[in-house]
């Protein structure tokens, strides 16, 4: 009788240290969840266009990045939204905007490339966070001509920088669906445009 | 409900099912359309990107349905097992056992499905084929890798020999150095990255991309730079940098970039190692995932193939079971008597043959019942119009039982026999007869017939109720079953007395008619013969002949004079002249009659009453005169000589079956009629008394039913006759006694 309530007591002290070492665990285990954040944005009037130009900072999750290495390309999109504001209506959204960029690995070159999808074009880099850094770099991105917009109405932008998962096979979006890691997107940032 | 057939209704409203059984095909409907989609999925990938959220959520919607069914059903027939409903324990037992000979199967291919999807995927990923192309890849590189150093190296000459030149010079120079070097492009950058010479073999005016930011900041640190890099188009460039040394301390004063493309062939070969290596290794990358989508989609295919087999099983054991339940109710419903259940024949099988066997057997179970019904009935019918026969019979009928219990005895026969045969059915024949007289003597000689154990007869019997004789024609048979067995006897019988005096009456009138006749025709020539003789001869003969003669011719005439009289009487008896009704006081009459009587009578005390005036009397005045007459002077022939003779005669209204009458009775104390004779009074030369023919009450009682009245005699208490007489008040009353009279005489013939 003794006997079996020393081995009851025992057994639940090992549970009490397996469950403090397992949090300890998961509290030392570092952070490669990933983050979008939009640093600064603003609008330049160029000409008769709309140009953006923004900071973005740019860090993959561990999912992401080994799907990367893995060969599978990662698209990066710039949602970017233009609202008129009105007085005593819920605001309008005038324009919907999607900027998409690819970024992929080439194990032959050892590098990595930024593909702009909307114009084609591309550039390698050596290292991905040169390629992040490329993309994290918006520079007069053409966004709406300025005829398009009521020169008596109040305009402001939100942009947001997010990990796109549209372009991968049902299966995977599905798979994508129930990851945290695969949820990359940033808070919207909002400011208003300057005539 | 009658012959028509009832289906035997189901526990739960026919709405219910009907929405199950939609329910039902919707989910299973769904379910093929779900396991269809996933097997074009499995035949092509590329439909799995279309139909992936239609699949999602057909899927789910096909698990919500089959759920929603199987915790329906799931409920009911755990109500049902509670509640002992009949066939839920059998239906348990075969979804259970359909439910394991489905899971069993599905878990054996599930599991082994899962075996080969894991083991199958990893199958194609060889180790060789994946060294083979890192092997390909390092040998790509190391290829590359040459082209990149010669053209590296190359880039460093040009910068070799730039400085110990002008760079200026460079401008002038550079056309033939990119053609000597094989490059398609050389490009000179200053110190600050901006571009100071350019020349390609490209078409002119497609300016040269500035340099990279990778690059110069290499070539600032003074060390070399090269890079292959991939071009949109699918082919590779090898870009190199240098440094440019100059100046009197020979720094770096410029960047040297030249740009390689690679053949067009080795370059579709690099490309395509690099796109399978890449793809290789993607699909390494996916297989976690691949194996993981498969698994589930095999997980929701068993899933749904599992709900839906399930359903399956309590639809089937639905179907099977759901006669059984309605043959527990039809044979519920026949032990309680509804023959009428009728069930749904379910299927051609056998429990379809059980049902309907069960169905037949119900149809002949009705049709026996309606059969013995309808017979029942007809028995019931027989029998009632049997007693209203019975009842209306004249005749008195009385069944017995074999130890001569009453069994039944009919309304006549207690009119007959002047006893009360209500509630006495079961009692004993002898114990009914114990304090009447009549039936008495009825019940004896049944017993003496019963004794001689003769059950069949037939007997005119004569019995002596208070208001006289009575004639009874008897008769008796037995009643045998159908086996033979003898039940009892039935004895009928009729009073005939008044028959037989109708029939002694007729009689009586054509004997005194033909005496009328016969006689009265002599008796005037011999009276005239008689008065010729003695007027021819008296005068002639001798006083002593003469008196002789006289005397005789006087005793000729009287006599003669008597037997006219006789004849007379009887003539009249005989005689019917024609009614003639017509009102009168019959107060006036009654004393006139009287009065005479007073008169001649005066030792005789004759005292009329009437207790109530009589108005409106309609009768043969001549008629009731002679009936008075003939009723007064019996009651004076009667009293005699006798002392404190008395005569009283009552007239009063009286009213009998709603008609109304008058009654007249005459009473004397003259010694009253014999005993034996009581019941024939009114025939004719029946008489007790020394006196008179033994015609007056014969003729009154004629004269009374000549009125449709009636006539009775009777005894008093004082040793006296009592003569009562019924007569219709009016003609109307009259007509009413004839027509009743009419109807009962052919109700009697039609009951006869």
């Amino acid at each position: 009788m003794r006997f079996a309530i020393q081995k009851k007591i025992s057994t639940v002290m090992m549970l009490f240290l397996l469950c403090f070492a397992l949090n300890v665990s998961a509290q030392m285990r570092p952070n490669h969840e990933g983050y979008f954040d939009v640093r600064s944005a603003t609008t330049l009037l160029v000409e008769q266009d709309y140009l953006l130009d923004a900071r973005l900072q740019l860090f993959l999750s561990d999912e992401a990045l080994n799907a990367l290495n893995s060969g599978v390309p990662l698209t990066i999109e710039l949602s970017i939204e233009i609202i008129r504001s009105r007085r005593f209506l819920p605001d309008a959204k005038e324009e919907e905007l999607e900027f998409q960029f690819e970024l992929e690995y080439r194990p032959l070159s050892q590098r990595y490339i930024v593909r702009d999808v909307q114009k084609g074009t591309q550039d390698s880099y050596a290292t991905l966070f040169s390629a992040l850094n490329k993309l994290g770099k918006v520079q007069n991105l053409i966004l709406i001509q300025n005829s398009s917009l009521d020169p008596r109405a109040s305009y402001r932008f939100r942009l947001q920088a997010l990990l796109s998962t549209k372009q991968y096979s049902a299966p995977l979006r599905i798979l994508f669906f129930w990851r945290d890691q695969w949820d990359l997107k940033s808070e919207w940032y909002e400011w208003q445009l300057q005539k | 409900m009658g012959f028509e057939k009832r289906m035997v209704r189901m526990a739960t409203p026919k709405i219910r099912p009907l929405l199950y059984g939609m329910l039902g095909a919707f989910g299973v409907g769904l379910s093929f359309v779900a396991l269809l989609m996933l097997s074009q999925v499995a035949q092509n990938s590329e439909n799995f990107d279309r139909l992936a959220d239609s699949i999602l959520w057909v899927n789910v919607l096909c698990l919500f349905v089959l759920l929603l069914l199987l915790i329906g059903n799931l409920s009911k027939l755990y109500r049902d097992y509670r509640s002992h409903v009949p066939g839920s324990k059998l239906k348990a037992r075969m979804v259970g056992m359909f439910v394991g000979l489905a899971i069993i199967p599905l878990l054996i291919v599930f599991y082994f499905s899962m075996q080969f999807i894991n083991r199958g995927i990893d199958t194609w990923f060889n180790v060789e084929v994946e060294a083979g192309l890192d092997d390909a890849l390092t040998l790509s590189r190391n290829a590359l890798a040459m082209q990149m150093r010669d053209h590296l190296a190359a880039t460093e000459q040009i910068a070799e020999r730039l400085k110990l030149t002008n760079s200026s010079q460079f401008i002038y120079e550079i056309g033939s150095l990119r053609q000597e070097i094989g490059a398609s492009e050389l490009t000179l950058f200053g110190r600050n990255g901006r571009m100071i010479a350019t020349n390609s073999d490209q078409t002119a005016g497609i300016a040269p991309k500035g340099v990279s930011d990778e690059l110069l900041m290499q070539v600032r640190q003074n060390r070399p730079y090269v890079s292959l890099d991939p071009l949109s188009d699918g082919s590779y460039e090898i870009r190199t940098g240098v440094p440019l040394i100059g100046g009197r301390n020979l720094d770096v004063i410029g960047t040297i970039r030249s740009r390689f493309i690679v053949s067009q062939r080795i370059g579709r070969m690099v490309n395509s190692i690099d796109s399978s290596y890449t793809d290789y290794k993607k699909i390494v990358y996916l297989r976690a995932p691949l194996k993981r989508t498969f698994s589930l989609t095999l997980t929701v295919v068993l899933m749904i193939s599992l709900l839906a087999s399930i359903y399956g099983a309590f639809v089937l054991s639905r179907r099977l079971v759901s006669p059984i339940q309605n043959l527990v109710k039809g044979t519920r419903a026949v032990a309680k008597g509804d023959f009428d259940t009728q069930l749904p024949i379910p299927t051609g099988d056998e429990i379809g043959f059980l049902v309907n066997s069960f169905n037949e057997m119900t149809r002949g179970l009705s049709l026996a019942r309606q059969q013995a019904s309808m017979s029942q009935n007809l028995v019931e019918a027989e029998r009632a119009n049997l007693e209203i026969i019975l009842a209306n019979l004249s005749t008195g009928v009385i069944s017995l039982e074999s130890n001569l219990k009453i069994r039944t005895a009919n309304k006549a026969a207690g009119a007959i026999l002047n006893a009360d045969f209500d509630g006495r059915a079961g009692d004993l024949l002898s114990d009914v007869a114990a304090d009447n007289t009549v039936l008495q003597e009825l019940y004896d000689v049944v017993k003496k017939q019963f004794d001689k154990g003769i059950t069949i007869w037939h007997d005119q019997i004569v019995v002596h109720a208070i208001k006289g004789r009575r004639v009874l024609t008897c008769a008796c048979t037995d009643l045998s079953s159908e086996a033979g067995e003898e039940v009892g006897f039935v004895v009928v019988f009729d009073d005939i007395t008044q028959q037989l005096q109708s029939q002694r009456d007729a009689a009586w009138s054509e004997v005194a008619r033909r005496l009328a006749h016969e006689i009265k025709n002599p008796l005037t020539p011999i009276q005239l013969s008689a008065e010729r003789l003695r007027k021819k001869y008296l005068d002639t003969m001798s006083s002593k002949d003469g008196e002789i003669l006289d005397r005789s011719t006087h005793i000729i005439v009287e006599q003669v004079a008597a037997m006219r009289d006789m004849v007379n009487a009887f003539s009249d008896y005989a005689r019917a002249p024609d009614m003639e009704i017509s009102s009168f006081d019959i107060e006036d009459l009654i004393n006139d009659v009287v009065d005479l009587y007073k008169e001649q009578e005066a030792k005789i005390k004759i005292i009329f009453n009437i207790k109530t005036p009589i108005e409106n009397f309609d009768a043969d005045p001549g008629r009731i005169r002679q009936m008075m007459h003939n009723l007064i002077r019996n009651s004076i022939e009667a009293i005699d000589s006798k002392a404190d003779g008395l005569i009283n005669i009552i007239i009063k209204p009286k009213e009998i079956n709603k008609i109304a009458m008058i009654e007249i009775t005459v009473e004397d104390n003259g010694g009253g009629f014999k005993s034996q004779s009581l019941g024939q009074v009114f025939d004719p030369y029946v008489t007790s008394k020394p006196k008179g023919t033994g015609l007056g009450l014969a003729i009154v009682k004629k004269l009374v039913e000549e009125h449709m009245g009636s006539i009775e005699a009777s005894n008093t208490k004082n040793n006296g006759a009592l003569i009562s007489i019924l007569l219709p008040r009016n003609e109307k009353t009259r007509e009413t006694i004839i027509i009743n009279s009419k109807k009962n005489q052919d109700n009697g013939r039609a009951l006869v």
